[in-house]
C-alpha cells in the first residue's frame, strides 16, 4: 500500500509536469502520511540530505565552468583542438571532440561542455558547409566524454548517493579510460559519417601555430592537472578542488586573459545559482524518498526478484542497462543517479560487481540518456545553438548512439577498462 | 485591480531578485570561505575548524532560496512533455494541480521547519557555538518564497495572466 502511494503520486506527478524535486518531496510526504509516521522526518531527511560537504562540489565546478566559458579559457582549449586534429577527415567535427575531451577535464557536466563546445563549434562548422545534424549531434554525444573525464560533480552525487563509501578520487581516476575510449570511438564515427558524405578536412595550421596556441592555452591545460593531481593525490577534497578551480579561473580571465566584467560576474554568480539550487533541492527530496525506499525494503526485494529470475551476473547487467537506457530517455541525469543507486547499487553487488565499476557504466549509460529525446538537456541545448529541430538531428544521430552504446557494452563487460587505472594508485 | 496585480507582480518580483542575490552572495562566500581553508591548511600550516559547517550552513541558504526563485521563473526540471499534447484547458488544469502540490510542500516546510527548529534550538553545533535549529531557518524562509511564488502562479493563472508562457518572470533581461 504505502510503496503504492509512494511511486503512484510520484508517477502520477510526474506525468503532469511538476518539477522533480517536488514529485520526490511530495510523494515522500504522502507515504509518511499513510504510513502513520511523523511528517517531520522528510523536512528533517531534505535538510540533512543537503547539508553534505561534499556536495558543495556540485555548485563550485558549475560555476567554474561558467567562468572558463565567458572567461574564455575553454575557446582557447578549442583552438588548441582546431590545431591538433583540424587536419583528420571530418576536420571539424574531430575538432568538436578533442575540445570536448580536453574542456570535460576542467568542467564535469555535459550541459556546460556541449553550450562551450557548441556554441563556438556549431557556428563555424555551418559556416564551412558541414550539415548543421553533423555539426548537433558531434556536439551532443560527444558531451558525454565530459562526465566521464574528471572531474564529474555526477561521479560526487553517485558517491554520495552510495552512501559516501566509495572514493571520489577512484571514481574520478576510473573515467579516463572509458572517457578516452568513447573519444577515439566518437572520432572513428565522426570520420566514416564524414567520408561518406564528403565532408573536407582543414589543413594542417603547422607546428609554429600549434605552439602558439598550446602556449595560449596553458593556463586551462594547468588547470586540469591540478584539479586531477590534487584530489587523485589527496592533497585536497573534491571539493576544495572545485573551489581551487573557481578561484583559478577567475585570476586568470582577470589577470592573464583580462576579460572579465562586474556584470559577467554576477552573471555566471546567477546562472550558477539557478542551476545547482534546483539540482541540489532534487537531491534533498531525493534523500527523503530514498530513505523510504529503504524503510520500505525496496532494495533488498529487488534483489530478491532478480535473483529469482537469473543468476548471471552478464544477464543482470544488460538488464540494468536496458532498464537505465529507458529510463534516461525520459528523466534527467542527476535525479536518476539519486534514486537508482541505493536500488541497483545493493543488486549488482550481491552479484560481485566493484562499486567503482558500477559507477562508471550508470554515468556513461545516463549520460546517453541526456542525448535523447523526450528529455535529454543535451540534445536540447546543441539542437538550440543550431537552430535545428529535434527531429532533424534524430535522423542522423544513430551512428553516433550506436558508438555509444558499443563503449557502454564494452565498459560493462571489460570491467579493466574502468579498475586498472585506479589499481595502478593502489 | 489590474494595479494590485502590477504591484504585487512588481513586489514578488523584487523579492524573487532579492533570494536571487542572497543565494549568489552565499555561493561566493562558500568560495571565499573554503579557499581560506585551503589556504589555511598549507600556507598558514592550521586547520580551521569552522569553515566546513559554515559554509555547509551557507549552502542551505543558497539551495532552498534559490529553488524557490525556480518556482516563479520555472526553471525546474520537470517531465512536460503530456503537456504538449493537451488542448489548453487540460493544460491549465494540470498545472493548477501541479501548483497546489507545490504549495503544500512549501507549507509543509514551513510548519515543520519551524517544528525542527524548536526541537533543535537547545541543541548546540560543535564547531559554531550555534543554536542547532539555525540549520533549518533556510528551510522555513525558502518554504514561505515557495508559497508566495507558487500562489502568484495560482493566481495568475485564474486571473487570466500568461503566467505559463515562456517568457514570463524568467529574470533574465534584467540582470
Amino acid at each position: 500500500m504505502a510503496l503504492t502511494v509512494l511511486f503512484g503520486t510520484f508517477v502520477f506527478l510526474l506525468i503532469i509536469g511538476t518539477p522533480i524535486a517536488f514529485c520526490l518531496g511530495v510523494a515522500s510526504f504522502a507515504t509518511v502520511l499513510v504510513l502513520g509516521l511523523p511528517p517531520l522526518v522528510v523536512f528533517q531527511r531534505l535538510n540533512s540530505g543537503v547539508s553534505v560537504f561534499s556536495l558543495m562540489a556540485i555548485p563550485f565546478f558549475i560555476f567554474a565552468g561558467d567562468l572558463m566559458v565567458r572567461g574564455g579559457i575553454a575557446a582557447r582549449l578549442v583552438a588548441l583542438a582546431g590545431s591538433l586534429v583540424g587536419h583528420l577527415r571530418g576536420g571539424l567535427g574531430q575538432v568538436n571532440i578533442a575540445a570536448s575531451t580536453m574542456f570535460g577535464g576542467i568542467s564535469g557536466s555535459a550541459v556546460a561542455d556541449a553550450s562551450a563546445v557548441g556554441g563556438l563549434m556549431i557556428p563555424q562548422m555551418k559556416a564551412r558547409g558541414y550539415g548543421v545534424d553533423y555539426a548537433v549531434n558531434i556536439t551532443s554525444v560527444g558531451a558525454i566524454i565530459a562526465l566521464l573525464i574528471p572531474p564529474s560533480h555526477n561521479m560526487i552525487i553517485y558517491s554520495i548517493s552510495a552512501g559516501g563509501r566509495i572514493s571520489i578520487a577512484d571514481l574520478f581516476t576510473a573515467g579516463v579510460l572509458p572517457g578516452l575510449l568513447l573519444a577515439l570511438s566518437l572520432m572513428i564515427t565522426a570520420y566514416w559519417v564524414a567520408s561518406r558524405r564528403g565532408y573536407p578536412t582543414e589543413p594542417f595550421a603547422g607546428f609554429g601555430r600549434a605552439l602558439q596556441l598550446l602556449l595560449a592555452a596553458i593556463p586551462g591545460l594547468i588547470l586540469i592537472g591540478i584539479i586531477f593531481g590534487g584530489v587523485r593525490s589527496g592533497i585536497f577534497t573534491a571539493t576544495e578542488s572545485s573551489c581551487i578551480a573557481i578561484v583559478y579561473a577567475f585570476l586568470v580571465t582577470l589577470i592573464i586573459y583580462r576579460s572579465m566584467s562586474w556584470n559577467d560576474f554576477v552573471t555566471a554568480t546567477t546562472a550558477a545559482v539557478r542551476t545547482t539550487a534546483m539540482v541540489l533541492m532534487i537531491i534533498g527530496c531525493a534523500a527523503a524518498f530514498g530513505w523510504l525506499l529503504a524503510y520500505l525494503r525496496v532494495p533488498a526485494a529487488l534483489v530478491a526478484f532478480l535473483q529469482s529470475v537469473s543468476d548471471n551476473k552478464l544477464v543482470i547487467l544488460l538488464m540494468i542497462n536496458v532498464v537505465l537506457l529507458i529510463l534516461g530517455t525520459f528523466m534527467d541525469m542527476s535525479p536518476l543517479i539519486i534514486i537508482t543507486t541505493p536500488i541497483f547499487l545493493p543488486v549488482v553487488m550481491a552479484y560481485g560487481v566493484d562499486p567503482v565499476h558500477f559507477g562508471v557504466i550508470l554515468i556513461l549509460n545516463l549520460g546517453i540518456g541526456l542525448c535523447t529525446p523526450p528529455v535529454g538537456a543535451v540534445l536540447f541545448v546543441s539542437c538550440a545553438i543550431g537552430r535545428i529541430p529535434i527531429w532533424t538531428a534524430m535522423r542522423s544521430i544513430w551512428p553516433f548512439y550506436g558508438a555509444a552504446f558499443a563503449v557502454l557494452m564494452l565498459v560493462t563487460y571489460i570491467p579493466e577498462i574502468s579498475l586498472w587505472l585506479p589499481s595502478l594508485f593502489h | 485591480m489590474k494595479s494590485f496585480w502590477l504591484a504585487t507582480e512588481r513586489l514578488l518580483s523584487q523579492l524573487a531578485r532579492l533570494a536571487l542575490w542572497v543565494s549568489g552572495a552565499g555561493l561566493t562566500l562558500m568560495t571565499i570561505i573554503i579557499f581560506w581553508q585551503v589556504f589555511s591548511r598549507y600556507v598558514l600550516n592550521r586547520s580551521p575548524s569552522w569553515t566546513e559547517s559554515f559554509s555547509v550552513l551557507l549552502m542551505g541558504w543558497f539551495i532552498f532560496l534559490g529553488a524557490a526563485v525556480g518556482v516563479r521563473e520555472r526553471t525546474h526540471l520537470g517531465f512536460d512533455v503530456l503537456l504538449y499534447f493537451l488542448p489548453h484547458a487540460a493544460k491549465a488544469v494540470l498545472r493548477s494541480i501541479s501548483d497546489i502540490v507545490v504549495l503544500a510542500f512549501g507549507a509543509g516546510m514551513i510548519v515543520y521547519g519551524v517544528q525542527l527548529t524548536m526541537l533543535t534550538w537547545n541543541t548546540v553545533m560543535p564547531s559554531l557555538a550555534l543554536p542547532g535549529g539555525v540549520g533549518f531557518l533556510p528551510v522555513i524562509l525558502g518554504g514561505a518564497l515557495v508559497c508566495l511564488f507558487s500562489l502568484e502562479r495560482l493566481a495568475g493563472r485564474f486571473a487570466g495572466l500568461p503566467v505559463d508562457a515562456d517568457q514570463y518572470a524568467t529574470g533574465e533581461e534584467d540582470l
